[in-house]
């Protein structure tokens, strides 16, 4: 009896010295993360320019974010980015871990070399390849460079002011076109995919070296047992390496849709929005709208936007957890 | 008598600008003698302030305009030497931290002010009223440009003082024109010399014509000087689904599509103004931040201004960007935050700015201290410019004027369609939409 109750007052004590040691970060949580979305939920349902007391407004905010045409555009912009970015990006990484994971002379130099552009600054990256996209700059060069090899010409393009997009292309390509009301029919712009290859260029690294730390999970027996079955390399990526990096591939995806539906930092520094809107995102109209930026301050109206957003955040977070986790093999 | 006769000319200027100041709205030409308000020439009265008050100052700005503020503050202190002045220019992205700050209640006390700062600060009671210091001061608000003002002033009050003020001139390069082998631009030119001689040099010479961005403040003078305007005085309604604005709009877009006018994309600069100093371009409408840009970035290229032309109806117009310094309400030291504040846009203090060619300074009467012949050419333009504000939503006002242009440029809508949409747009935004 007496040996019971010394157990559980030990773990009792454990009980209190783990929740001892977990409060700095718990109170971190509770102030700055939990504190501040429901601060954000208050102020998304009242008008609040910062400086005096917020005003009730309703539900006013989130029915004016439904009814605005740029936020509707901004999701419309944001859904192909992140459909095309994390598809690409994923692709690249799988490609690349798998390339360096070979026993390949100067691995090493090839690994450092295709990381560097993930810990390079965006700020950085961006004044480069604004650069590159320049109308005069080395993108339209080589693609001269090209078109002259293949005895043709190439016309230059503004590569971050070219608002058409690639339906609008591909019709214009049969002799048609989609008038300019009709955004919702464009597809991504010029403007937009030059962005996405420019994010698929820093991001893919990093997913990189977590295919690479994954590939080196995977037991080389499997591997050794396929060849002696008589499996091909193809086969065996697609029957044993595929399927073994199901559970990162899980990670890459997820983490790669809640960056690329966040994503800000392009659009801030390189084409505010434009051209015409067509580079519009979420996350940038919640900053211009909480912080006043080219008009009034809108805090409550951020705030709202900011909502819709997490929503589905959360809503295709839980959608692409259920569809991947549902196929992965346990081993 | 020649002493005399000069000093009335010199008077006669003065006059004639101050009254065309005040009216801020277009005018054909500068008449001689008109009605002068605001040139009262009074000097800063030093008035007491608190007692071992430190205040910090930030503001916008490179090095060039560091200096200017370091200098300022010098002069300052040898009217207040116990006033401590801590300088912290915030270079980028003033106006975003300087809104974080004051929501955080770290604001500077002293600190710029621009129209989208008064929109945020003015109406929420963040800014010092400074009508009263002013007065101790001796400064009315009549010794300022009055159309400067306007931003600043809410129900009459006073809540931000012009520091300087901008304007655009058409800016080019003499060479393009030798090399075309065409005279040079002068102050009676229309749209259809500029066009003419940008078409001249587009084909002659390796200089592209004229270089305009699908820009609000670029398209202000063509839309202005044809009658238009971007919202109605009260700025309640947009108007530039309107016929003026949309022949203006006209022109410029058969300048561009007949290859006389490009972007600066279009020639490899990222703005017009390095297009000049990169000898891509021969004219562009661009400010007084062209002298000491190019005197710094291009020292060797020979480059020349005079006003903006005239539109087809003779008349020119212009558009005027100001700034004004304005003093945190929250601060610990009112008086001496407002003393500063005051000195800084005060005569004595302008006068020594205007010197150093950095800003035009904002007292009517001190014109005459613009020295270099750019600079004063530019600065004409003021005389018949207009400020650019239009009420609590001007930046997004101008952002969909900018758009209208930028879907013509690129041929996703026609004239009609592109601006009945900016209008509408527009009008959604001052409705509060």
């Amino acid at each position: 009896m007496k040996k019971q109750s010394s157990l559980s007052e030990m773990k009792k004590r454990e009980e209190i010295a783990a929740y001892v040691f977990l409060s700095p970060y718990l109170l971190a949580t509770l102030v700055f993360t939990i504190g501040m979305l429901l601060f954000a939920l208050y102020i998304s349902l009242h008008d609040w320019n910062l400086f005096q007391s917020p005003e009730f407004a309703g539900v006013k905010n989130y029915i004016k974010a439904f009814r605005s045409e740029d936020f509707r555009r901004g999701f419309l912009n944001i859904a192909w980015y992140t459909l095309i970015v994390v598809f690409t990006q994923t692709f690249v990484a799988v490609f690349m871990a798998v390339i360096l994971f070979k026993p390949i002379p100067g691995k090493q130099f090839f690994r450092t070399f295709f990381y560097a552009p993930s810990v390079t600054s965006s700020v950085v990256i961006s004044m480069i390849f604004i650069w590159l996209y320049l109308k005069t700059g080395y993108i339209n060069l080589l693609f001269g460079k090209v078109a002259e090899i293949f005895g043709g010409e190439w016309q230059n393009v503004e590569w971050l002011n070219k608002p058409d997009g690639l339906f609008q292309l591909l019709a214009r390509g049969v002799g048609g076109d989609i008038e300019y009301g009709k955004w919702y029919l464009h597809g991504p712009s010029v403007t937009w995919m030059a962005i996405m290859v420019q994010a698929v260029y820093t991001t893919s690294p990093t997913f990189m070296i977590m295919f690479l730390a994954a590939l080196v999970n995977i037991p080389s027996s499997l591997y050794e047992s396929a060849s002696i079955d008589g499996a091909s390399s193809w086969k065996q990526f697609w029957k044993i390496t595929m399927p073994m990096l199901r559970p990162i591939t899980l990670l890459v995806v997820v983490l790669g849709t809640m960056g690329c539906i966040q994503m800000f930092d392009y659009v801030k520094l390189m084409t505010a929005g434009g051209p015409l809107g067509t580079t519009l995102v979420p996350v940038y109209q919640i900053y211009t709208e909480t912080l006043g930026i080219n008009g009034p301050i809108r805090a409550g109206y951020g705030a709202a936007m900011a909502f819709i957003l997490a929503v589905v955040i959360f809503a295709l977070t839980y959608i692409q957890r259920k569809f991947i986790e549902e196929k992965t093999e346990q081993y | 008598m020649k002493r005399v006769l000069t000093l009335i000319m010199v008077l006669a200027f003065l006059c004639a600008g101050t009254a065309l100041f005040a009216n801020g709205k277009q005018e054909a030409e500068p008449s001689g003698l008109a009605e002068m308000t605001g040139a009262d020439a009074t000097s800063f009265t030093k008035f007491a302030v608190e007692e071992g008050a430190k205040l910090v100052l930030s503001g916008w700005g490179d090095q060039t305009e560091q200096k200017i503020y370091i200098d300022a503050i010098a002069r300052f202190k040898k009217i207040y030497p116990d006033v401590i002045v801590d300088y912290q220019p915030i270079p980028a992205d003033f106006q975003t931290k300087l809104k974080a700050m004051m929501a955080g209640g770290t604001a500077p006390d002293v600190f710029y002010v621009d129209d989208q700062l008064m929109t945020a600060f003015g109406s929420t009671g963040q800014l010092l009223q400074l009508d009263s210091y002013m007065a101790e001061a001796g400064v009315a608000r009549s010794h300022f440009i009055e159309s400067l003002l306007t931003i600043f002033t809410l129900d009459g009050d006073t809540y931000g003082l012009p520091k300087d003020w901008g304007t655009l001139g058409l800016v080019y390069l003499p060479e393009a024109f030798a090399a075309a082998g065409i005279a040079e631009p002068t102050d009676d030119w229309d749209w259809n010399d500029l066009y003419n001689a940008a078409k001249i040099i587009s084909e002659k010479t390796d200089y592209a014509g004229f270089g305009q961005n699908a820009d609000w403040a670029r398209f202000a003078p063509w839309a202005f000087a044809n009658g238009g305007s971007y919202t109605n005085t009260a700025f309640t309604s947009a108007t530039l689904n309107t016929s003026a604005v949309k022949k203006a709009a006209e022109f410029v877009l058969k300048m561009y599509n007949d290859g006389v006018l490009v972007t600066s994309a279009d020639v490899g600069a990222g703005w017009c103004g390095e297009a000049i100093g990169k000898e891509l371009v021969a004219m562009t409408y661009e400010g007084g931040w062209m002298v000491n840009y190019m005197r710094n970035d291009f020292p060797d290229v020979n480059w020349k201004a005079v006003q903006v032309v005239k539109a087809l109806n003779g008349v020119r117009s212009n558009v005027i960007f100001t700034n004004a310094l304005g003093v945190n309400a929250g601060t610990k030291y009112p008086r001496a935050a407002a003393a500063f504040t005051i000195f800084l846009t005060s005569r004595e203090n302008q006068a020594a700015v205007a010197e150093t060619g950095f800003a035009y300074p904002a007292h009517p009467d001190q014109l005459g201290l613009i020295q270099d012949p750019n600079d004063k050419a530019i600065a004409a333009g003021g005389l018949i410019g207009r400020v650019a504000y239009w009420g609590p939503n001007t930046g997004k006002i101008n952002d969909e004027v900018s758009r209208a242009l930028e879907r013509i440029y690129l041929g996703a809508m026609t004239i009609d369609e592109s601006f009945a949409e900016a209008e509408r747009k527009a009008n959604a935004i001052l409705a509060g939409e």
